[in-house]
């Protein structure tokens, strides 16, 4: 159990925080698919079936808010961790997690370890 | 040297002294000074008439002894005349001397046709027949001369008491009438065998123009309406004449020497042609002169005031509005100076901010100097007149007098009773004084000068206001932005800060063991690159996001590209519009001519209506920015495909405070400001909306922006 790490989509329409998130995770033995768009990152939710999803909340085209609702409909067993640079005074993340969200991170993120740890947590929740 | 020299100088002086006498006379029959100057110039004029004549009797013995003799009647009561003239307008009582005059007069005018009187006739000098005085003759000059110097002495010593106006009167008068006897007294040199022909008999003229100066300047003789129209016409009549007459007489006497009525014909018809091809450039020639030198016409009083209401009074610049108002006054009043003083709140001083004929431009008087003291608390005009100015006026007043170069200060009074400037006026060109026509006239137009100032200043201060509304408005709408600049900003910043700890956290978790230096090296490389990428990519948008949020300071430039400012504020709220899922379209002509006018104005102008169409739109939607160019106009459509505004709420959404967002959304001073900030830089906006299709703004700017400030 300890050894099985969460299968992690990560959907952000910054191509460049997705890769490196990608990188990181990757090197630690996680398996982590990326998508930069709403749409492509529920193909890849309805592929995959993550265990832990990193998700952005204000894209273009689907929303977080929408994909988090596709989620808990569709598989509410997994985690949604929001990663967002979304500042008005905690309103939002009170929300979302009412929404169910699992977690909610401000960008720039304080660090990529308490990511990691955050989406562990998440996982090991899940059982 | 021709005779005819001495007949014209007769003409002058006939001419001259009868339109000044007469002028006088019917200006006010009544008065005893005018009547006296009449009858003196009506000797003048008996006189000149005979000077007329004799020289052009050169060829006739008992003709020009005639002439001789006519001349001499109107000689014999110059003095008399003239010293009754004096004492009249001195108010002297001389009837003594007087009468006795008269009775010498009429006395030597009973014998002027005896040779008693004049002899004979006899070559003297350059002259073919010239006087020979009789007994009579020289009593005749001893009187001449008495009585001449007697109103001489009574004018030089009423001169030394007098002040003022009166001063200055009396000695035109005296200049006027020495040089006048000096000059035709050059007569009288060949009787006494000294060989000097009357060349100086022309100056006679002088005194006519003395006096129609002291006319015109110093209200002589109670006169004050210009005498500019008689002088001009009397020059005028005086050089027609010389002109018939010299062509008639030059012919007459050297090609057809005596050949009678045949010569004279073909002498006139010359002259009749040379006075036409003349007459009008003679007639321009003489008022100018006038005009220039002697005279100013009187302005007019309609025009004036014309102008004022119409061109001056309505100009809301301040600085145009004194500048224009010194210039149409100088203009219009033939001013030889004036100014304006305005009053300098801060520094507590009023400044000279406009200025015509005054040489020195740095004046500024304090609260406390006399003349401001006496103008704001008298609240009414201080008019000195040039003469008086060394009377009872403080020290100071004269040297500020001197500096503003003024005889006539009105303080600006406003409404609500405080002196905002000060009006200064010169000595008019005319040397006219101020009358209570103009004061009549002049008090009102300052009392409306000074609303009208008053009214520039608070629209100053309006704009100010205006200025500071505007950026609040701008800061408030900025923080309305606040998603969207935080993505932008936080995005760069976490993937910089990601990238620089995933590397350091490999190394640490032993994830890089069997990497190479060289590899590390690549990797740190390339790490490097992509955080210099996403720094300067946040820093890009913070300075965008410092420099709009900096308030305006109104320099006008002329090279604003429509489609770079467009891009600059889309670059701002793009991203936010992306996220609210709204399409930008952008339709700029390619050749679009730049702008005129505030650039960073323009740009809150777009940035508000671009922000105003993503607002309107609920769902989806799309906004499409056009720009073009027809005639000298361009044209900017800002439309949206939003939820539209009704048709009765159209008319109000350029109102302050009218909003129709949610709560919070919008303070309602947006579309306000932005009509404002489009007038100000020279264009228009319109609107066109229909419920639930969509809202168009239209922005209109002129190419050539004419300083209408």
């Amino acid at each position: 159990m300890a050894d099985k790490k969460p299968k992690i989509v990560a959907i952000d329409d910054e191509i460049e925080f997705t890769s490196m998130l990608k990188e990181y995770f990757e090197l630690r033995g996680y398996e982590i698919n990326t998508a930069s768009k709403g749409v492509q990152g529920i193909e890849l939710i309805n592929d995959k079936k993550p265990d832990v999803i990193v998700l952005d909340l204000k894209m273009p085209g689907i929303s977080g808010d929408e994909v988090l609702a596709m989620v808990k409909s569709k598989q509410p067993k997994t985690k949604v961790i929001f990663v967002t640079a979304f500042d008005d005074a905690g309103k939002t993340k009170a929300r979302l997690k009412n929404a169910g969200a699992y977690g909610y991170l401000d960008k720039p993120l304080n660090s990529l370890r308490e990511l990691e740890e955050l989406v562990n947590k998440a996982y090991s929740e899940s059982f | 040297m021709n005779y005819y020299y001495f007949s014209i100088t007769g003409l002058i002086n006939a001419i001259a002294a009868i339109t000044l006498g007469l002028f006088v006379y019917y200006h006010n029959k009544k008065s005893e000074v005018n009547q006296r100057y009449a009858l003196f110039n009506l000797a003048v004029f008996v006189w000149s008439v005979g000077y007329i004549f004799w020289p052009l009797n050169q060829g006739n013995k008992e003709a020009c002894l005639y002439w001789f003799r006519v001349l001499h009647i109107g000689a014999i009561f110059i003095p008399v005349c003239f010293l009754h003239f004096v004492t009249a307008f001195l108010k002297l009582n001389k009837k003594k001397i007087l009468n006795f005059g008269y009775l010498i007069a009429l006395f030597f005018t009973a014998f002027s046709f005896s040779p008693l009187f004049i002899k004979d006739m006899r070559p003297v000098s350059i002259f073919k027949y010239w006087g020979t005085a009789g007994m009579l003759y020289y009593l005749f000059l001893i009187t001449f001369v008495g009585y001449a110097v007697y109103a001489c002495v009574l004018l030089y010593s009423s001169f030394r008491k007098a002040e003022g106006i009166l001063r200055s009167q009396i000695s035109y008068i005296l200049i006027g009438m020495i040089i006048g006897y000096v000059g035709c007294s050059s007569n009288y040199l060949l009787f006494f065998k000294l060989s000097f022909p009357p060349y100086l008999n022309v100056v006679g003229f002088i005194y006519v123009a003395m006096f129609a100066y002291a006319i015109v300047a110093y209200k002589l003789l109670d006169i004050e309406v210009i005498i500019k129209k008689t002088l001009v016409f009397a020059g005028l009549l005086a050089s027609v004449f010389a002109m018939l007459l010299l062509p008639t007489l030059v012919i007459q006497e050297y090609i057809f020497r005596g050949t009678g009525t045949g010569g004279k014909v073909i002498g006139l018809t010359i002259s009749g042609i040379i006075i036409m091809l003349a007459l009008r450039r003679i007639e321009n020639f003489l008022i100018n002169v006038t005009d220039k030198f002697l005279f100013q016409k009187k302005y007019n009083y309609k025009e004036l005031l014309k102008t004022f209401t119409s061109e001056v009074l309505t100009v809301l610049d301040l600085n145009r509005l004194v500048r224009l108002t010194v210039s149409k006054l100088s203009d219009i009043m033939k001013l030889q100076s004036c100014g304006i003083l305005l009053l300098d709140e801060d520094k507590g001083k009023y400044d000279l901010v406009a200025s015509q004929g005054i040489a020195e431009r740095n004046i500024a008087l304090g609260k406390e100097n006399t003349l401001i003291t006496f103008l704001s608390r008298a609240k009414t005009y201080l008019s000195i007149k040039p003469h008086e100015k060394e009377l009872h006026m403080p020290q100071q007043i004269i040297e500020d007098m001197n500096r503003l170069k003024f005889e006539l200060a009105i303080p600006l009074m406003t409404l609500q009773g405080d002196m905002v400037g000060v009006l200064t006026l010169g000595k008019k060109k005319s040397d006219e004084n101020y009358t209570q026509d103009d004061m009549d006239i002049l008090v009102p137009l300052a009392r409306t000068l000074a609303i009208a100032i008053n009214n520039a200043e608070m629209f100053d201060e309006l704009g100010k206001t205006q200025a500071e509304a505007a950026q609040k408005e701008k800061m408030a709408v900025i923080g309305t932005l606040s998603a969207g600049i935080n993505h932008e900003i936080c995005n760069p910043l976490g993937i910089a800060r990601g990238q620089c700890e995933a590397f350091l956290l490999n190394i640490k978790d032993g994830l890089y063991k069997d990497k190479s230096q060289g590899e590390l090296l690549e990797k740190a490389q390339n790490i490097m690159g992509k955080v210099i990428h996403e720094t300067d990519r946040a820093t890009a948008i913070t300075k965008r996001l410092s420099s709009f949020a900096k308030p305006s300071k109104g320099i006008i430039s002329a090279n604003i590209n429509v489609k770079d400012e467009i891009d600059e504020v889309l670059a701002l709220v793009g991203y936010e519009l992306k996220l609210d899922k709204v399409d930008i379209v952008k339709d700029i002509e390619e050749s679009l001519p730049l702008l005129t006018g505030d650039k960073k104005q323009i740009q809150e102008v777009f940035f508000n209506l671009i922000r105003n169409a993503a607002q309107a739109i609920n769902e989806r939607g799309k906004i499409t920015i056009k720009a073009r160019q027809a005639d000298d106009k361009i044209f900017i459509d800002i439309e949206d495909t939003g939820h539209g505004i009704p048709e009765n709420k159209l008319e109000q959404i350029f109102n302050p405070f009218y909003t129709t967002k949610d709560p919070g959304k919008g303070t309602g001073l947006g579309l306000f400001i932005v009509r404002q900030v489009v007038e100000r830089n020279h264009g228009k906006i319109s609107v066109k909306s229909k419920v639930g299709e969509g809202t168009t703004f239209t922005l209109e700017f002129p190419l050539e922006v004419k300083s209408k400030a």
